[in-house]
């Protein structure tokens, strides 16, 4: 029992953490607080849905295109509606208000659209759902799978971050936005990087969530308020915290789910996140300042 | 023909007239220092040549080439690298990336091995702390961190905001050796400085600012123990309390 727990919950949280990436780099990069990142995400599950059932592509393979086109969104969004609001931000603070009004319309927008479409049921489709032995617990071999994208993506991004010229410059832009014109970075430039970047994750998330998870048009906004959750656990622009805080709360809440009640897991969420939020203030893994 | 020609420049903040028909160059492996008390204007000169404050008016030319509509990380990329005041450094990360980083500028990166060996031979300290985060050294450590990331991105002309700022004087006298060094190797350098003696010293050149103007121009040599000068900053504390 415990070790099948932890096993759903690394699943579980494999996904978090993937969901929880993009937004990190969306938001401590290009410090724009995204509210419509759960319907991207939400929106690449119906559409690696979409394709399963309508044309029989396989997930994996949906995810191919999924994730550029989660990327060139985000990007085109960075471009159009959220750089202007850059420009004319006096401060980090006014970005931060300006960014949440015009996602929060984008949010309505995109579930508005997803409704229109789909209409208000459940989604879901089944692939790979039969059981597989592993180490003596019976798991589905789609949250195997899941699982392994999940990593795989998360490995590949932290190649790009620690082994890339783009990759310095985010961190770089993470760290001291303010200094990083004086190495002839581009902050702009990487700011839209970043915030696509973000995006492809979102759809990657997606993907992953729809081979596991039901969902409907206007579930992103609690996955949102969850990535929001693990973002500030795991420290805001810290891609490792985000990692470790996804994993965190996967596990937590599969643990809850099976040792005291399934009900509690929202609880147990957001009582670590207010307990994080109380003892320390800047992420499980945040510096004191800086 | 000048590598670096400002002429007439005027920065303002609001009403306040931060510099007013500034006028100086520097010529291609010369190294100029620009002395004046606090207030003087002389960091709003610097922010300016650097593209980090838009002038009001006037013009600046490098290399020929007037360079007064480019943003700030385009003039890294056309090879002017400063090293500001409080040194702009970035704390969270080692001192190794922040040199890396210093590398950033395409110009830079086809070089950037050799580079990072001169860099590191200049510094030796910081060969011994590659992998320390450079928010937690010594401020004498973290100017090495700044001006070798500087020194990193290969410049034409490097700039130096306060360089011996916070600096104990022994600090401060061998910060000016590594200086010397950088200026023999042909480096063109324009330097601004409190520490007169030190300034003058590593200086071909010197303008002297006071209240936004440059009230004097003359040899390194000529300047020292030159009243006008001693008078420029005594006169300066003034200026200082608008």
């Amino acid at each position: 029992m415990f070790f099948s727990t932890l096993l759903f919950g690394l699943v579980l949280g494999g996904t978090y953490a993937l969901v929880a990436l993009g937004l990190t780099l969306q938001y401590g990069i290009s410090r724009i607080m995204n509210l419509a990142y759960g319907d991207l995400l939400i929106a690449a599950a119906f559409l690696t849905m979409l394709g399963f059932t309508s044309y029989s592509v396989l997930p994996p393979i949906a995810m191919l295109l999924i994730v550029p086109l989660g990327f060139v969104f985000s990007y085109l969004l960075y471009l159009f509606v959220l750089r202007p609001l850059v420009r004319r931000a006096e401060n980090r603070a006014a970005l931060e208000i300006d960014s949440i009004l015009a996602t929060f319309g984008l949010l309505f927008v995109m579930q508005g659209v997803m409704l229109l479409i789909f209409g208000g049921n459940i989604f879901g489709y089944s692939w790979l759902d039969n059981a597989v032995d592993l180490f003596g617990v019976r798991i589905a071999t789609n949250r195997l799978l899941a699982l392994a994208l999940a990593i795989l993506l998360a490995l590949g991004l932290y190649l790009v971050v620690t082994r890339t010229r783009l990759g310095l410059a985010l961190q770089a832009v993470a760290n001291r936005p303010e200094s990083a014109p004086l190495v002839g970075i581009n902050v702009e430039q990487v700011a839209a990087y970043a915030f696509a970047l973000g995006g492809a994750m979102a759809a990657a998330g997606g993907v992953a969530f729809s081979m596991i998870q039901t969902f409907t048009a206007t579930s992103g906004t609690a996955l949102t308020l969850k990535a929001l959750v693990i973002v500030i656990m795991g420290g805001v622009g810290n891609l490792p915290g985000a990692l470790m805080a996804g994993f965190a709360l996967g596990i937590t809440e599969t643990f809850v789910a099976a040792f005291i009640d399934p009900g509690l897991t929202l609880a147990a969420t957001y009582g670590i996140f207010l307990l994080v939020l109380l003892i320390r203030p800047n992420g499980l893994f945040g510096k004191a300042a800086g | 023909m000048s590598m670096l020609e400002v002429k007439g420049l005027a920065v303002r903040y609001g009403r306040h007239e931060a510099l007013h028909e500034v006028s100086i160059n520097v010529a291609e492996g010369e190294t100029v220092v620009i002395l004046g008390a606090n207030g003087a204007g002389k960091t709003s000169l610097m922010n300016a040549i650097a593209g980090r404050v838009s002038p009001f008016s006037g013009s600046i030319r490098f290399l020929g080439e007037e360079i007064d509509d480019q943003p700030s990380h385009d003039r890294v990329e056309a090879g002017i690298a400063l090293v500001p005041e409080g040194r702009g450094i970035f704390p969270g990360l080692s001192v190794r990336d922040n040199l890396k980083l210093g590398g950033y500028p395409k110009r830079a990166r086809e070089n950037a091995g050799s580079t990072m060996e001169r860099v590191l031979t200049l510094f030796p300290r910081l060969a011994e702390r590659l992998d320390q985060l450079a928010g937690t050294m010594s401020g004498g450590e973290q100017q090495m961190v700044a001006i070798g990331r500087a020194v990193m991105s290969a410049p034409k002309l490097l700039m130096l905001d306060e360089p011996s700022l916070g600096l104990a004087p022994i600090v401060t006298q061998q910060l000016f050796g590594d200086l010397e060094r950088v200026r023999q190797a042909g480096t063109s350098m324009l330097v601004v400085e409190q520490n007169v003696r030190a300034g003058l010293k590593l200086a071909d050149r010197g303008y002297l600012l006071t209240a936004g103007r440059i009230v004097r121009e003359a040899a390194a040599a000529d300047l020292q123990g030159d009243p006008d000068v001693s008078r420029a900053f005594l006169g300066g504390l003034e200026d200082a309390v608008h």
